[in-house]
C-alpha cells in the first residue's frame, strides 16, 4: 500500500511540475503583454523596460521559471499585476469561500438528487419511470448552466419576482438559490445515468438472486446486498465532482455576479495578469490532482485488486 | 448420384442467409434509435443551414437597424431583432458556421494528431510509450474548460485559436483509446504469424488494427462534438471566442447580457439551438455506441 502510494504521488508531482513549465513559458513566450494593454496611453520603451524589471521579466526564461517554481512550492505566486495591494495567494483564499459555498451547495444538490432519480430508476428497470428518468437525465445534461441560469432568472426572477435578478448582495438564502440551482441541475443527469448503470450492474450479480431466493424483502437486498457494490464505482466518480465544482464556475459566477475565483479567473486572463493567471491555474490543477491522487487511493483501500494489478504490471 | 441432387441446395443456401456485413448490420439497429435518428436528421439539417446560410438567411447578420432594436418576433422579424436592430434569425443562422466549425475540426484534427499517435505508443512501448503516456496524462490534469480558456487567453481570442486550443485535448481521447487497442492486438497470435509471414510492420497496422478501431473511432468522433460545442458557445459567451460581428449562439446569448430579462426572444432561440445541437450529436454518438456494439471502457 504505502509503495502504490508513493508511486502515485510521484507519477502527480511530475504532471503538475510539467503543467507549471507548459503554462508557464507558454505565458512568456507569446508576444504582447500586460504593458501592452493601456492602448490609449502610448507608454515609451523606458517605461516598458523598468515595468519589465520590476517583475523581473527582463531576466532569460529559465532564470524566471526557476525562480516561479521556488517561491510556488512555498504557495506563493507572486503579486497580481493589476491589483498590487495583495498577494495572489491572498486573494485566491479572499474569493475561494464564495467559489467553495455555490459550488460545494451546486454539488452536494447534483449528487443527491442525481442518486435518488437512478435509484428510482434502476428500482423501476424498464417501466415508463425508468424511461421518463433516463429522458430526463439525457436531456438536463445537454443544457448549459449558463443556459439554464437565463431560464431560472427569466422565470424566477424577472416573472414571479421571488428572488433578486442580478446583483451579487452577499451570501444568503435569497442570493445563493437560484445560483446553486443553476449549476447543480445539469450535473444531474450524469449523476442519475452512472447510478442507475451501477445499481443495474449491482442487482444482476448473483449473489442478489440467491438473497432474493432466500427470503430476503426488496429493501434488504437493496439496502444490504445492491448498494454497498454499487456504491464503490460511485464513490469514485462523485468524489471529485465535489473539488471540481468548488473551485467555480466562470459561467454561473459571470452571470449572477459571484465574487468568486472563476470571475477572477475570466478577469486576469483577459488583463493579462501573469502572475494571477498561474497562480489560480496551478492551484485548480493542485487541487484537482490532489482529488484524484485521494480518490485513488480511497479506491486501493476499498478494493484490494487495484493494488494487485499495479505490482502486476 | 446422391451428391449431384444435393450440390444445388448446398450451394444456394448461403444465398439466403448471407451475412449482410458489419456496417450494413450497424445501419439497422442505428435506424431503431429514435433518438440517434432524431440527431441524424438534426445534424443533416444544421448542415443544410450552415451551408447555404447566405441564401436561408432573410438578412446580413451584421446589418444595423437603431430604430427598430430589441423588438419581438415580428412577420418582418420572425425572432425579433438585438439592441442594434439586427435580425436575430439570421444571426441564429450564420451561427451555426462556427459551431460546426469548431464540433467537426477540432475532432477531425484530434483524430489526425491522435490515432498515429496511439498506434506508435501502443506498437513501439518503452520510451515513446512512456513519454506519450506522460502526455496524455498532462493535459488530462486539468479540466479542458481551464486549458482552452488560458490558452485562447495567451493566443487572443479568435475562432482559429478557440479550434487551436481545443485541439491540444481533443487528440486525449482517440489516441487513448488506439494505444489500449494496439497494446491488446500486438499480443495476438494472428500478429505474430503476419509478422512471421514478413508483413511490414505499418500493413500488421493498417490492415489489422486500425479496421478494429474504426468503429470506436467513429464514436469518438462524435461523442467529442459535443463538448466542442459546449466549449464554443461557453466560450463565445464570455467573449473569449468567436469575435463581433460574427455571431455565434453563445456570444448572441453573452451579448444579450441586460436586455434579455424582459425580451426572452433574445435568449430563447440562441439557447433552443445550442441545446438541440448537443442533444443531436449525443444522441448519434450514442446510436451508433449501440450499434457498433463497441465496448467504450478499452
Amino acid at each position: 500500500m504505502i509503495s502504490y502510494t508513493l508511486r502515485r504521488f510521484g507519477g502527480i508531482f511530475m504532471v503538475l511540475l510539467l503543467l507549471s513549465m507548459f503554462t508557464f513559458i507558454l505565458s512568456r513566450t507569446v508576444p504582447g503583454g500586460p504593458w501592452m494593454q493601456g492602448v490609449e496611453i502610448p507608454q515609451s520603451p523606458e517605461q516598458i523596460e523598468a515595468f519589465k524589471a520590476k517583475y523581473g521579466l527582463d531576466k532569460p526564461l529559465w532564470q524566471q521559471y526557476l525562480v516561479w517554481l521556488r517561491n510556488a512550492l512555498t504557495l506563493d505566486f507572486g503579486i497580481p499585476f493589476t491589483a498590487p495591494e495583495l498577494t495572489v495567494t491572498q486573494l485566491i483564499f479572499k474569493q475561494l469561500p464564495y467559489s467553495a459555498l455555490v459550488g460545494g451547495l451546486a454539488a452536494t444538490l447534483a449528487v443527491l438528487l442525481g442518486i435518488a432519480l437512478g435509484m428510482i430508476a434502476a428500482a423501476k428497470q424498464n417501466t415508463w419511470i425508468d424511461n421518463l428518468i433516463t429522458i430526463y437525465a439525457v436531456g438536463i445534461s445537454t443544457i448549459p448552466s449558463f443556459v439554464m441560469a437565463f431560464v431560472l432568472v427569466y422565470f424566477f426572477a424577472a416573472k414571479l419576482r421571488w428572488f433578486p435578478a442580478g446583483g451579487w448582495s452577499g451570501a444568503n438564502l435569497k442570493t445563493l438559490t437560484l445560483p446553486v440551482v443553476a449549476y447543480a441541475l445539469p450535473s444531474t443527469g450524469g449523476v442519475a445515468r452512472w447510478t442507475r448503470q451501477c445499481v443495474v450492474e449491482a442487482m444482476s450479480a448473483d449473489y442478489v438472486r440467491t438473497a432474493y431466493a432466500k427470503g430476503l424483502r426488496q429493501a434488504g437486498v437493496m439496502s444490504r446486498h445492491v448498494l454497498r457494490n454499487a456504491l464503490i464505482p460511485m464513490i469514485t466518480n462523485f468524489l471529485p465532482m465535489f473539488p471540481g465544482m468548488m473551485t467555480g464556475s466562470i459561467f454561473i459566477e459571470r452571470t449572477f455576479g459571484i465574487p468568486g475565483l472563476g470571475q477572477y479567473f475570466v478577469m486576469s486572463s483577459t488583463n493579462r495578469d501573469y502572475p494571477l493567471v498561474l497562480g489560480i491555474t496551478m492551484f485548480w490543477a493542485i487541487l484537482i490532482a490532489l482529488t484524484y491522487f485521494l480518490t485513488d487511493i480511497l479506491y486501493g483501500i476499498i478494493d484490494p485488486r487495484v493494488r494487485l494489478v499495479e505490482k502486476a504490471s | 448420384m446422391t451428391s449431384t441432387t444435393v450440390a444445388p441446395a448446398v450451394a444456394g443456401a448461403p444465398a439466403e442467409v448471407r451475412y449482410a456485413g458489419f456496417w450494413v448490420g450497424a445501419w439497422r439497429r442505428f435506424r431503431r434509435n429514435r433518438l440517434a435518428m432524431f440527431g441524424l436528421v438534426f445534424v443533416v439539417f444544421i448542415l443544410f443551414v450552415a451551408i447555404f446560410a447566405p441564401f436561408l438567411a432573410p438578412y446580413p447578420y451584421d446589418k444595423i437597424d437603431p430604430t427598430h432594436g430589441l423588438e419581438g418576433p415580428s412577420r418582418e422579424h420572425l425572432m425579433g431583432t438585438d439592441q442594434l436592430g439586427r435580425d436575430v434569425l439570421s444571426r441564429v443562422i450564420y451561427a451555426s458556421r462556427p459551431m460546426l466549425l469548431v464540433g467537426i475540426l477540432t475532432q477531425l484534427a484530434g483524430l489526425l494528431i491522435g490515432v498515429p499517435l496511439g498506434i506508435i505508443s501502443g506498437y513501439a512501448g518503452g520510451i515513446l510509450d512512456w513519454f506519450i503516456t506522460r502526455l496524455i496524462d498532462l493535459f488530462s490534469a486539468l479540466p479542458w474548460y481551464l486549458l482552452v480558456l488560458y490558452l485562447v487567453m495567451v493566443l487572443k481570442p479568435s475562432l482559429q485559436n478557440l479550434i487551436l486550443a481545443m485541439t491540444i485535448t481533443s487528440w486525449l481521447g482517440s489516441c487513448r483509446l488506439v494505444r489500449g487497442l494496439t497494446f491488446s492486438v500486438r499480443e495476438q497470435d494472428y500478429i505474430e504469424a503476419a509478422r512471421a509471414l514478413g508483413i511490414p510492420t505499418w500493413r500488421l497496422l493498417t490492415n489489422h488494427v486500425l479496421p478494429q478501431a474504426a468503429p470506436l473511432l467513429l464514436w469518438g468522433f462524435a461523442a467529442g462534438i459535443p463538448t466542442a460545442v459546449f466549449a464554443e458557445a461557453g466560450l463565445s459567451f464570455l467573449g473569449m471566442g468567436v469575435r463581433p460581428p460574427q455571431p455565434s449562439w453563445g456570444q448572441m446569448l453573452g451579448e444579450a447580457g441586460m436586455f434579455w430579462m424582459y425580451k426572452p426572444h433574445m435568449f430563447i432561440f440562441p439557447s433552443l439551438m445550442i441545446t438541440l445541437s448537443v442533444l443531436a450529436f449525443q444522441g448519434l454518438a450514442d446510436g451508433l455506441r449501440e450499434a457498433t456494439n463497441v465496448n467504450v471502457n478499452v
